[in-house]
Parts: C-alpha cells; structure tokens; sequence
C-alpha cells in the first residue's frame, strides 16, 4: 500500500533526510527509527505533505505522492490519512467527541458522528464523550487521537513519537491501541520511534539517514 | 462539528480579552450612531417645531433665547411685551397669521401657554377629542401630556407658577381638561393650551409681588388693567417674502421689542454647538480605530496562541484558504456582536440623553428613532472593521508552516 523509495524529505529549502526504503501493506505496522534530529518526524510530514519532499518517490495506494500539487495534498491527507501526535493535539474547548468529529470537518467532509461516538466506546471512553478536551487525563486524551485518526477508514496513519514519555503499561497499550486501528481500518500504520521498547516488538524497522 | 462550534472554542479561550475588543468596538460605534441619531432627531424636530414660524416678536434680550422659548419651548422667556403693540403689529399688512402666546406657568413640568386657536393652525393641530377652549380655566392638552401625566378630559389640575414644579401653586385657579389633541410630531404634544385669558386669570388675583422666579415675567402684566396687559411673544407667519425685509426692522423700531428669526437663530444654535459635535465624532472616530487595533492586535496574539491548533487542522485536510476563512469567521463573529452592541449601546445613549435634555424640552427628550438604515449601517461598519482587522492575521495564519508548528524542535 505504501512505497517509499530513496525518498529525500526537507525543511524549507535544504534537504535534512532521506528514507532508502519503506514498505508497508494494508494493515500492517512498521517503524521509523533513527537518532534524535535524524528526520523521522519530518519524514511523517513529508509522507503526509506537509514537509517538502526533494527527491525519491512516495506511492501511496498507486498515488504518487511527490506528483501532488499543494490542493491535491490536502485533500490526500484529510481523506487517506490519520495523524497521532507526540503531544496529542486535541483542541482545547472542544468535547471529546467533537474532536474526533474534527477529521472530517478539517477534511471537508460529512461527519459520522455514530462512528466517532462507537470508536469512542470502543476505547472505553463512552462517558468521556462530551467531556472537554482539556479535562481528559494524557492516556485518555491519546486515545481520542487514535479514534480521530481512525475515523475516516484512512489507507495511511502516521503516529510520531506515541510512546515518549510513557511508563511501559501506557507504551503497551497504546501500541496495542495503534495497531488494532491499523487492523480494524486496513490502514497501513507508519510509526517513527525513537523508543527502543517499540523495536523488540518485531515489527519491520526502517531508518533515516540524516543528510545535514 | 461545525465551523462556530470551532469558532466559539477559539473565542471562549480568551473571554476576557475578546470581550474587551467587542465592547471597544461598541463603544465607538455606539457614540457615532448616537450622534448621528441625535441630530437626525434633533433636525426632524426643529423642522416640525419651527414649523412656518417666519418671526417671533418677544421683548428685548437674545434672540436665540426668544426663539428657544417662544416657538421651541425650551428656554426661559426674554420678558414680556405690550399687548397694544403686539396686536399693531398683528394688524400689519404684511402678516398672514399671528398668534399671541404667554408663558410662565407649568403643570407637572408640562408648559401651560396661553394662546389663540390659531397657535393649532400653525402646527395642524386637530383634537383627538373633546372640544377647543371657550372660556377662560379650560384647556387643551397636547397628546404626549395627555399620555404621561394622565390629563384626560374632565380632569382637573392646579398649574404652578414657573416653569418647573417648585413653584408656588395657583390653587385658587383649576384648569378642566376639554380637549386632547391629536399628535402633532411638534411642540404642541408637550404643551398646555389654554387661552390667553385663563393666563391673566390665574394671575388676576394675589400673586407674589416681586419676581422671585427668574424664569418668568409675567406676574405684573395679568392682574393690571386691560390696556396694560402684556404677552410674552408673538409668533408670525409672513403674507408674502416682503414681510421679512420690512417687518423685523420696523418691529426693532418700537422700544423694547426685539424680532428673531428662527431659521437665522437655529443656524446660530448649530454652529455653537459645532465644534462640540465635531469632538464627540472625533472621539467616536478615535475609539472606532482604536477598537480595529485592538481587534488586530487581538487576533495576531490568537493566532500565535493557536499555532499548533491551526497545525492540527491543517495536518487533517484543512487548506489554507479555509483557515484564512476560518480567522475571519472569528472575526466577523466578534464584529458582528460589537456592531450589535453598539446599537444597542446608540439607544442607551439616546435614550439617556433624551431623560437628561427632557427637562429643558418640556418634558419629552428627543425621540428615539426607528431601527433602520443607519443601524444596518453601523453592523455593516463593524463588520467591515473587523473583517479589515483580521485580514493580515488570517493571511499569517494560512501562510503558517505546520510541519514546524507540529514537530517543534524536532527534526
């Protein structure tokens, strides 16, 4: 589903990264590892448009990513992909509910408001719905992200950084959590990691070489 | 999910300070629609007051002073004059109508003037019921008397001497209310009418001698003898355009006696007042730029705030030009409740300064108009203010780089 080769992502005008290779099928989960400052962030961003990519190619489901004029990436993001944030990224104000019905109203498209509620109670968060963002507890929150992020069935989720800063129990379930989503969507889940609890789970492991 | 569900989100993180920005906004449009209003109001007024008053003949002082008492109500009288000489000049070739009238006496804050039946005639009085006065102690009152103080016919009330309350009651001498008038939109819906005759009445018997009330002069003219008795003005209508070239000047002839006319006098009035009107629109100017700083600075401060919220949107589809759209929603939102408020806040003010100035204006302050086209107009400005306001912040936060504002220092 998703095919990375020799892709060269950036800040601005300079390159900072490149991706030799990544793969990953419907459904499946890999990581992007690599030291702090190597770019695996900014390969996130590059992947999902944001970021300019300078060389290298990005297919996505047959779409060629690095072909995508600026309109055409915004469209491909809001539709085909799901973010979780290192720091969550829930707006503050907004219930629980509506930040997960934010995905499609971001993306221009009808909310699924039963769908967001079911995701949901199938994170445990039944009553928490209508709570406000900002008085849900850090795991709490995280799991409204992965809900927004599996709201739209995207092809595509990308999680940065999901685990820093957990204690093992919370690791554990978020990766459990992450990985449910990437099955229960068919999306194919990009993780970039620099937490090495993530790498004994076996999951495919590809890097980034820093170009700068 | 919808845009204002966002949109208040945004808005209810700063309450304070967004509320601070609105009620700028609405202060400085308040106080322009406010002047606005007041003068529209002030100048419909004037024109039905001074309705076709071509000279008023009142005794010597200042003519504006005359004209504000005799024709507009709203002053106190410059003195009385001869009745003899009024009537010669009533007689006069070049007068169409003229129409005696004499103050000094009042009810609850509402002018009791003496009068013929032709003071109606100048205004297109008509009853609304009962009958005109036919003798001396009956009187006719004006439509928004008859309203406040509940003067319906066959009522009877004591007027005081003076032209305010405090003033000692004439409780030998009732008035009978026998007829309501119509309203008129003039000066006769404040008044009470009464004929000259029920002036002199009043004050035919003991009054105080000296003038202990520096608002009136006619305490010795009512209780003298006829040949002396007096009137405080008379209000002219012109036969012809000649009469205003011939009659002032040979009215300024007779000892005594001035002649004013309103239009010179009113336009005296206004350019008095100019330089005070000119610094309220000032004010009003200052507040409205300063409410479009405000608003500016306000939203550059939300946008530097919501970096990472604007990220966010963008990172989940949204593009650019709807976050511009999204920045100037917010905006015109907040201008939308400013230009609200400061309709709201123009009727405040009015409708104070209409309480504040009823005292002077025969107990009815200027009328607060109708919702219309300048109200429209004032929403239209705050909208466009704020919408002038949030362009620059809306074009940062479109043109923002979320890829920074999403990873921070990590690269």
């Amino acid at each position: 589903m998703l095919r990375v080769e020799n892709l060269v992502v950036g800040r601005g005008a300079g390159p900072v990264a490149r991706i030799e290779r990544l793969t990953a099928a419907q459904g499946e989960a890999v990581l992007i590892v690599g030291p702090s400052g190597a770019g695996k962030t900014t390969a996130l961003l590059a992947l999902a448009g944001l970021a300019p990519i300078h060389g290298g190619q990005a297919l996505l489901g047959g779409i060629d990513l690095t072909a995508l004029d600026r309109r055409g990436r915004d469209r491909l993001r809001g539709s085909a992909m799901g973010f979780v944030f290192q720091d969550l990224h829930l707006v503050a104000g907004l219930s629980a509910l509506d930040n997960v019905l934010l995905a499609p109203f971001a993306a221009g498209l009808e909310p699924d408001a039963p769908r967001a509620q079911a995701l949901l109670d199938s994170m445990g968060l039944a009553d928490l719905a209508h709570r406000p963002a900002e008085r849900l507890s850090r795991g709490q929150a995280q799991r409204v992200a992965i809900a927004r992020a599996m709201l739209l069935r995207p092809r595509l989720i990308l999680a940065d950084e999901p685990t820093a800063s957990l204690d093992d129990q919370a690791c554990e379930t978020t990766l459990a959590l992450l990985l449910q989503a990437a099955r229960d969507t068919g999306a194919a889940l990009v993780i970039a990691t620099h937490d090495g609890r993530l790498r004994q789970r076996g999951l495919t492991v590809f890097e980034t070489e820093p170009m700068s | 999910m919808t845009t204002w569900k966002l949109v208040i989100a945004f808005i209810r993180r700063r309450p304070l300070s967004w509320a601070l920005h609105v009620v700028t906004l609405a202060i400085g449009l308040a106080v322009v629609l406010a002047l606005v209003q007041v003068e529209r109001a002030a100048q419909a007024r004037l024109t039905r007051d001074l309705a076709s008053v071509d000279l008023v003949v009142g005794a010597k002082g200042s003519p504006l002073q005359l004209v504000l008492s005799a024709v507009l109500q709203a002053d106190a009288p410059t003195g009385n004059i001869p009745l003899a000489e009024a009537e010669k000049i009533a007689r006069s070739p070049l007068v169409k109508l003229a129409v005696p009238v004499s103050m000094g006496d009042s009810y609850r804050g509402a002018r009791i003037v003496g009068t013929t039946p032709d003071y109606l005639q100048i205004y297109g009085g008509k009853l609304a019921s009962g009958r005109p006065w036919a003798r001396p102690m009956e009187a006719v009152v004006g439509s928004e008397v008859a309203r406040r103080l509940d003067l319906r016919i066959g009522k009877t009330f004591i007027g005081s001497h003076g032209l305010i309350d405090s003033g000692q009651q004439h409780d030998h001498a009732p008035y009978k209310v026998v007829g309501v008038l119509a309203p008129t939109g003039s000066v006769a819906d404040r008044l009470i009418l009464v004929d000259l005759a029920s002036v002199w009445a009043v004050h035919g018997e003991s009054e105080p001698p000296a003038d202990d009330h520096a608002h009136h002069h006619h305490d010795a003219e009512q209780a003298a003898a006829p040949a002396d008795r007096q009137v405080t003005a008379l209000l002219i209508q012109y036969r012809s355009p000649m009469g205003a070239v011939t009659l002032p000047a040979r009215v300024r002839a007779i000892p005594d006696l001035q002649a004013a006319a309103p239009p010179v006098e009113m336009a005296r009035l206004f350019s008095l007042l100019g330089p005070g009107l000119e610094l309220l629109r000032a004010l009003g100017a200052v507040l409205l730029v300063l409410a479009a700083a405000g608003f500016l600075v306000g939203l550059i401060g939300a946008v530097g705030q919501r970096r990472r919220d604007i990220a966010l949107l963008r990172a989940l589809g949204m593009s650019a030009r709807q976050v511009f759209l999204l920045l100037t929603t917010e905006a015109l939102l907040l201008g939308l409740a400013g230009g609200v408020l400061g309709v709201a806040g123009a009727r405040l003010l009015v409708f104070l300064g209409a309480g504040l100035t009823a005292p002077s204006l025969g107990g009815a302050g200027l009328a607060q108009p109708p919702m219309g086209v300048a109200d429209l107009l004032t929403v239209a400005a705050a909208l466009g203010l704020a919408l002038m306001a949030a362009v620059a912040p809306a074009w940062i936060a479109s043109r923002s780089d979320p890829a920074q504002d999403l990873s921070g220092a990590q690269a």
